[in-house]
Order: C-alpha cells, then sequence, then structure tokens
C-alpha cells in the first residue's frame, strides 16, 4: 500500500516534469525551425522593405542595442551606489533591508507602468517626443534590481580575509572599496549586467510609447524626436495583423534572433552565476 | 520479511544464529573501497562496539545494516547482511519495512521542527495502524524507556527544538524506540554531547540492552568498555577498511593482539593523558 | 565579512553612494507620486464608482474598471493554478527523483527558457494557441479564440520557469539530515517529501508561487495579443464558466492599447488610464509586500 502510493506519486511528478519540458521543447523547437530559413547575412545586414515582407532587420538590431547600451549606462552608477550601501556602508544596519524591499518592489512594477510613466515625464513634461534616450532611462530603471542583487549578494561573498587584510594594512574605507571590494564584485556586476541586459533586450511596453516605431527611423540624432526602431516592438506590431506568408517568415526569423540574443547573454552568465549560487546556498 | 508477524517469536540464539550478520562485504564509492570483505556477527541482546580510525569506514559499515547507504546513489554493495538468517539486501525485501527493525541514531541529534509528541510519532505513524487514541500510550512508553518522560511530560506539546542537546538526543532515541526496533545502531552517539548526558545515554544502552540488540561506533574507548560486550575493530589497509580484530570487549582491550589495534589505542591513551585545550 | 567600524566620513565615494541610492528611492517614489496626482480627475468624477463600475464607454465620459479588475484577476489566478500545480510537481520531481547531472541540465534549460521574450509568447500565442483554443471550444460556437482562457494558457507557461526554478531551490535548501532521519525510520521517499520536506521548504514555495502570482497580474504584450481586449465584459453569473471562454479585458490589456496615446488630450480619459495603472500598481506591490513578508519569516525561522 505504502509502496503503491510512492509509485504513484513518482508517476504524477514525473507526468508533471514531461509535460514542462515537453512544452518547453514545443516552444524552443518552433521558434527555431521557423525561423531559421529566414536567418542570412542579409537578414541582419538590411533594413526592413514591404513593411516586414522583404529586407531585414539591420536597424531594428541597431536600435536595440542602443537602447540596451543606453540602459546599463544609466543603470550601473545607481547599482554601484546602492550596491556600496547595502553591501558595504551599511551592512548591518536597516539600510540593506529598506533597499532590498525597495529593489524587490522595483521588481515586481509590470513593465507597461514604466512607459506609462515615461509618457508623463519624457514624452510630454520634458517635451522630447519618442526618444531613445527615454527607452534607454526606463529600461535601466527597470533592470535595476536584477544588477543591483546581483552585486550585493557578490558583494556579500567577499571572503573577510581580503578586507581585513587591506584594512590591517592602513587603507581607509574608499581605498578599500575601490582597490579590493569593486575588483572582486566586477564578475557580480557583469552577471547582474549581462542578465538585466538580456531582459531588456525583449522588452516592448516600456519602449512602445516613448522611444520606438515601426519604420522610418535609422539612427538618432539628437535626443529630442528621435526615436529608433526596436526588435521587440517590431513582432508586436506585426503580431496584431493577419499578414501574408511572407512578412511571417521574417517574423519568425525576428523572433529567433531576439530568444538567440537573450539566450546568448544567458549563457555568458550562466557559469559566474552557478558559482556565485552555489556559494550562496550550499557554502 | 517484509511482515514482522512472521518473526513475533525471537529466535533463540546460538552463535550459529546472530541476529545481525555480515559476510564477505564489500561496500563501493564511485571507484574507491570503502570496506573490504567485511564479516561481522551481533548477537542477541548484546552491545557490539565497532571502534577504530577515523576514515576506517564505521559510519558506512552501520548504514549498510540498515540499507541507509542506497540513498546516496553512489554507493555499491557487495556480499551479504542477514538480519535474524535472512538477506536484508534480497530483491523482495522492502527497505522502508527493514528500517521499521532496525532503527538508526545519529552523531548530531536531529529533531524535527515540530513538538515532542510528533515527534515520537514521527515513524510509527506511518508504519503501525496504531489508533489516534493510543497515541498517547506510545509516546509515554517510548519516552520512558528513553529516560526522557519526566523531564518532559508537562510539555509534550512545546517544540521540540526547545531542548537541550542532551534531550534531543534521547528524544530521537525515543522516536527510534516507538517504532520498536529489534536492532539499534548508533553513530557515536555521545559525541555531540556533554559529560553528564553522555553518561545518561550508555546508562540508557545498558537497559536497552535487555530488550534490543545495540551496535554503536564509538571513538570513546571508556565509552566501549563501559558498555559494549563484543568489540570490533576497523583499520585501513590498502586503502579500504577492513577488520583487524573481533573479540569479546574486556579481552581486545587489555591485550590486543593485532598490532594495528595496540598502536590505536596507544595513540588514545596518549590523546586521554594529554590535556585538551578546552 | 565584519569590520567594525567603517569610518562614516563623507568621502566622495560615500557621497557617491548615497547619492545615486537616492536616485532610485526618488524615481520609485516618483512614480507613485505622478500616477496619484495624475488620476486625481478621475476620482473626483466617479469616485468609488471608479472601482466598481461596470461600464466604460471613454465617449460617453462612463470610466469603470470593474470588469478589467475581473479580467486581470481571473486570466492571473488561472494561470498561476495551472503553473503552480504543474511547476511545483515537476520541481518535486527533479529535485528529489532526478540524479544530480540530469537535474542540472534541466535547471539550465528552464534558466534559459525564463529569458524569452514576453512579445514572442505573444507570438505563439496569436499563431498557435489562440487556434488551438478555437478549435477545442468548438462546441460552445466561441467567436474566436481570443479569451480569457487563452491569455490564461499562455500565462501559465511564461511563469511556469519561475515557479519551477524557485521550487527547486527551496527543496534543496531543506537540510539533508532531515531527510536521512526519515528515511532512517522507515519513511518511504514521497512519505519523506510530503511529512518533511515539502512543509519544511514551504515558506519558499510560497514566495515562489507569489512571485509567479506577481508576473501574471503584470504582464501586458503577450496578454494584450490574445485576450480579445473587448470592454464592459462583466459576467452575469460570477460563478459561471462561461466568461473565461469569451474575450475580455485586463488593466495590462487596457494600458498597453491604442486608449492610452488618444486619451492624453482629455484630462479626465487620460486620469482615468492613469488610475488603471494606478490600480494595477496597487495590486503588484501588494503581492510583492506578501512575498517578503513571507520571505523574511523564512530566514528567521531557519
Amino acid at each position: 500500500m505504502r509502496k503503491w502510493k510512492n509509485n504513484v506519486f513518482v508517476a504524477v511528478t514525473g507526468a508533471c516534469a514531461l509535460l514542462s519540458c515537453g512544452v518547453l521543447l514545443l516552444i524552443v523547437g518552433a521558434i527555431f525551425f521557423r525561423g531559421l530559413p529566414a536567418i542570412s547575412w542579409n537578414f541582419f545586414t538590411e533594413q526592413i522593405r514591404l513593411v516586414g515582407a522583404a529586407g531585414g532587420i539591420f536597424y531594428n538590431l541597431v536600435g536595440t542595442l542602443i537602447l540596451i547600451s543606453t540602459a546599463l549606462v544609466v543603470c550601473t552608477p545607481v547599482a554601484l551606489g546602492v550596491g556600496l550601501l547595502c553591501g558595504v556602508y551599511g551592512r548591518h544596519s536597516r539600510w540593506r533591508e529598506r533597499f532590498m524591499v525597495l529593489l524587490h518592489l522595483l521588481n515586481g512594477v509590470p513593465s507597461i507602468l514604466f512607459g506609462i510613466l515615461g509618457l508623463i515625464v519624457f514624452v510630454k513634461f520634458f517635451g522630447w517626443g519618442k526618444s531613445w534616450l527615454s527607452g534607454g532611462i526606463l529600461l535601466g530603471a527597470m533592470i535595476l534590481p536584477t544588477v543591483t542583487i546581483a552585486l550585493i549578494e557578490r558583494i556579500e561573498s567577499l571572503p573577510a580575509k581580503y578586507l581585513e587584510a587591506a584594512a590591517g594594512l592602513g587603507l581607509n574605507t574608499s581605498q578599500i572599496i575601490w582597490s579590493v571590494i569593486v575588483p572582486q564584485s566586477l564578475n557580480g556586476l557583469i552577471t547582474g549586467s549581462l542578465l538585466g541586459l538580456a531582459r531588456a533586450a525583449g522588452e516592448t511596453a516600456p519602449i512602445m510609447f516613448t522611444a520606438t516605431i515601426f519604420a522610418g527611423a535609422t539612427l538618432p540624432h539628437g535626443i529630442k524626436e528621435s526615436p529608433v526602431l526596436s526588435l521587440p516592438y517590431h513582432i508586436f506590431v506585426l503580431a496584431q495583423d493577419s499578414f501574408d506568408p511572407s512578412v511571417g517568415e521574417k517574423l519568425w526569423g525576428t523572433a529567433l534572433v531576439m530568444v538567440g540574443m537573450v539566450v546568448l547573454l544567458s549563457l555568458i552568465a550562466l557559469p559566474m552565476r552557478l558559482r556565485i549560487h552555489e556559494e550562496a546556498y550550499h557554502p | 520479511m517484509k511482515k514482522r508477524t512472521t518473526l513475533e517469536q525471537p529466535v533463540m540464539t546460538t552463535p550459529d544464529h546472530p541476529v545481525l550478520e555480515a559476510r564477505n562485504l564489500t561496500v563501493t564509492a564511485g571507484g574507491k573501497t570503502i570496506l573490504r570483505d567485511i564479516g561481522f556477527t551481533v548477537q542477541r541482546h548484546q552491545v557490539v562496539g565497532i571502534i577504530g580510525a577515523s576514515g576506517a569506514g564505521k559510519s558506512t559499515l552501520l548504514k549498510s545494516f540498515n540499507r541507509l547507504l542506497e540513498l546516496n546513489p553512489q554507493f555499491r554493495v557487495q556480499g551479504d547482511v542477514r538480519l535474524s538468517g535472512q538477506s536484508i539486501y534480497a530483491p523482495e525485501v522492502d527497505a522502508d519495512e527493514l528500517r521499521a527493525r532496525i532503527g538508526i541514531i545519529f552523531q548530531q541529534p536531529v529533531v524535527f521542527p515540530k513538538s515532542i509528541f510528533q515527534n515520537v510519532l514521527f515513524g510509527t505513524r506511518h508504519h503501525d495502524k496504531v489508533l489516534r487514541r493510543e497515541w498517547p500510550d506510545v509516546v509515554e512508553r517510548a519516552l520512558g524507556e528513553a529516560s526522557l518522560w519526566n523531564e518532559v511530560k508537562d510539555r509534550l506539546h512545546e517544540s521540540a527544538l526547545r531542548l537541550s542537546v542532551g534531550q534531543q538526543q534521547r528524544l530521537c532515541l525515543a522516536r527510534t524506540l516507538a517504532v520498536d526496533p529489534e536492532v539499534i545502531l548508533m553513530d557515536e552517539p555521545t559525541s555531540a554531547l556533554d559529560p553528564k548526558s553522555t553518561e545518561a545515554i550508555e546508562e540508557l544502552i545498558l537497559r536497552l540492552k535487555t530488550t534490543r540488540t545495540i551496535v554503536l561506533v564509538t571513538h570513546n574507548l571508556g565509552q566501549a568498555r563501559r558498555v559494549a560486550d563484543w568489540l570490533t575493530c576497523l583499520s585501513v589497509r590498502d586503502g579500504a577498511g577492513e577488520i583487524a580484530e573481533s573479540g569479546c570487549c574486556a579481552d581486545i582491550l587489555t591485550n590486543p593482539k593485532s598490532d594495528e589495534v595496540a598502536d590505536f589505542f596507544l595513540s588514545r591513551k596518549r590523546l586521554a593523558v594529554t590535556p585538551s585545550p578546552m | 565579512m565584519s569590520i567594525a567600524g567603517w569610518k562614516r566620513r563623507a568621502t566622495p565615494t560615500l557621497l557617491f553612494s548615497f547619492g545615486f541610492s537616492a536616485v532610485a528611492v526618488l524615481f520609485l517614489l516618483m512614480m507613485l507620486v505622478l500616477f496619484l496626482w495624475q488620476s486625481i480627475p478621475v476620482w473626483r468624477h466617479e469616485g468609488f464608482g471608479y472601482l466598481f463600475g461596470k461600464q466604460w464607454f471613454y465617449r460617453g465620459q462612463q470610466f469603470g474598471a470593474l470588469p478589467m479588475i475581473y479580467g486581470t484577476v481571473v486570466v492571473a489566478a488561472l494561470a498561476l493554478v495551472m503553473a503552480a500545480l504543474v511547476g511545483i510537481g515537476t520541481a518535486i520531481f527533479i529535485a528529489e527523483f532526478l540524479p544530480s547531472r540530469a537535474r542540472l541540465i534541466v535547471k539550465i534549460m528552464v534558466e534559459l527558457l525564463s529569458g524569452i521574450p514576453s512579445v514572442v509568447y505573444g507570438l505563439l500565442g496569436v499563431l498557435f494557441l489562440r487556434n488551438w483554443v478555437y478549435a477545442a471550444l468548438a462546441h460552445f460556437d466561441p467567436l474566436s479564440g481570443d479569451t480569457l482562457l487563452t491569455a490564461a494558457l499562455l500565462l501559465a507557461v511564461m511563469i511556469l520557469p519561475t515557479i519551477m526554478t524557485l521550487t527547486d531551490d527551496a527543496l534543496r535548501g531543506v537540510p539533508s539530515a532531515q531527510r536521512t532521519a526519515a528515511r532512517g525510520l522507515g519513511l518511504t521517499h514521497t512519505e519523506t517529501i510530503l511529512s518533511v520536506t515539502l512543509p519544511q521548504a514551504a515558506p519558499g514555495v510560497l514566495s515562489a508561487v507569489l512571485l509567479g502570482l506577481g508576473r501574471a497580474l503584470g504582464e501586458t504584450i503577450a496578454v494584450f495579443l490574445v485576450v480579445g481586449r473587448q470592454d464592459n465584459q462583466w459576467p452575469s453569473n460570477l460563478l459561471s464558466l462561461r466568461p473565461l471562454i469569451e474575450s475580455g479585458q485586463t488593466l495590462t490589456s487596457k494600458l498597453g492599447g491604442s486608449e492610452t496615446h488618444i486619451a492624453y488630450g482629455d484630462p479626465l480619459h487620460w486620469a482615468a488610464i492613469v488610475g488603471l495603472g494606478l490600480i494595477l500598481l496597487a495590486l503588484t506591490v501588494a503581492v510583492t509586500m506578501t512575498g517578503i513578508r513571507l520571505g523574511t519569516r523564512k530566514a528567521s525561522d531557519a
């Protein structure tokens, strides 16, 4: 009887696992096999023609790259600032708790609300219209928790001996930070940034009111009224209308490129991340 | 072997019918041999001590007796272990039922984050068809047998985590006793305890052996002398643990026949004499 | 790491740190304040009728958010139930019954998949799921494959990896000594999981589920594409399942739509839109805070 219960339980959980993996594999398979035919050198170097039915996604790629680079530049100093506050200055105080709450709250904010905030502040109030800079700033704010938490975890896992050695040599706090802590926790920052960038590259909602358009833009020429094209918005717009098959193929190609980008960024971060994760859970 | 009812009457033991027996037991993990060709007998109502240097495989040997080694898929067991003459590694044997007949206590008491009452009943709830109204009796009996009843009878429903380490170890013992095993394996049960708790456990062992059989791993020779009837010494030869010597406890302690065992005693004596930095 | 007496002099680094941290705080504050302020007109106009009103006709200056709140809650709840059941079951399987190398492979796969952008999920929904749902519901004669159910299914797949990974972490966090002790008493593997591992992992599992809920509530793009975007879908019978197979509207699908663009000129309409954002913000903050409370409770129990 007990053995029977055991076997049933294994079977049920195994079925769940099979279902999960099956679904996820189907998704990857669909994207991969339908998108592959569209991938070619031209796909990456040409721009859109015929409303997505022909040509490539060059300026969409450029636009996305501009957006995520800006996001990184905007996000890094703030992440560093908060990271140092929580991991060093406020180490054993309430600051750390408070900021972790803040970061988790920020992380939970739906991405569309970033878009609406951007609409109010950048598009209307600042009068920028659609601008790559607003998109970058909003994306930077959105990925702040990801980057910061990775950095904080890394700072906190630094062995005490490095810091004690530095303090013993007479370095003051600032010196210790810049010569020991920051260099040693750099890979936490990089890991967090890669994961954040992967997320930012795929987001549509923060940028669709504030930074991106479907067609007609190449490179931005300033801040005001300088939208860019982007990969996710491209897919979003085309997915809404029934379209002809030739567009369909390019659409899958775009989706594949997007997923490929995300996977690539995550894969680079993976070895570092696994190590930090294991250190945290099984010290 | 599956149902305990088939063995209600303890078999009269003679040296030919030990309650627990290992024959040609070899345990490997990965490519490494941990124990080689172990032969081992335990007579009913005895306390058998297993001693030896660290790393000789004492805990591994113990865990091979209740098939707890299997929890780690890397371990491979060859040879045989028999409980009252029947092989425990036979395919029709249910390992979970087996562990109700051979209980185990570990070096660090592992107490579940529940009340004392629930801890004691933890194992027996899953095994026996014990009725709910009998639970308080089962708990009282088990705690009594483990010499813990008087200390906790007024706070049975408090969290077990509040007990001292010594009390927790006795709670683990009570929990095991509630399942009513024939054999109790103990892996250095007093290493983590203070001298007073250690003494309490040792008294307990001497009392328990009248109704059950105990196999005790210890690194404390004084403890072996105080409680064990029979002693088995493991030492590392050619990278794996083997039986160096086996015999009546008093005999071995005063007159070890093998060199390794003699050396081992000497090193322990030296440790005992040099004051340990407290 | 604890070096006593970090000097708190006003070094440039300290100022840098405080300054940029303040930026982060200000950002969140600004969001809250702006949303509150800009939505004031609609609260004045409708009062609490805004929350409980069932009609949304912007041309007629009527703004009731209830059908959208209903849509959001129903879609998220349904997605959560499906994802939690399958996700927790999967996590139990890979954490307890799978050998460690296979487990690592599955974990990495799942991690990578959780990074798939929502717009790609939306695409899959539009090209596949919508048609499958339409075909499956043929008996009920649906108007299209864009229904609350479709959105819920798509969301469930999206949040599945999150719930799976975090539950797996929670299960692995239970000390192995506890499991060994239970097995030593003769409990079967399943009994050990149900009586020892799962109860002790419960806070972590709960927080995984809450995180999934937060994601489900806030997801815009994928839901936008397959939910049908039909306003004023308020069910006549709250307990019936009929609304599930009809189109609907959620807070996020409304916000992501064209009304947001055209509303800006009209203060009342714009306030109504921002008000939806405020409601959404309140919901997600509530879920996040609950998750945090549970997280800190687990830490103090350990």
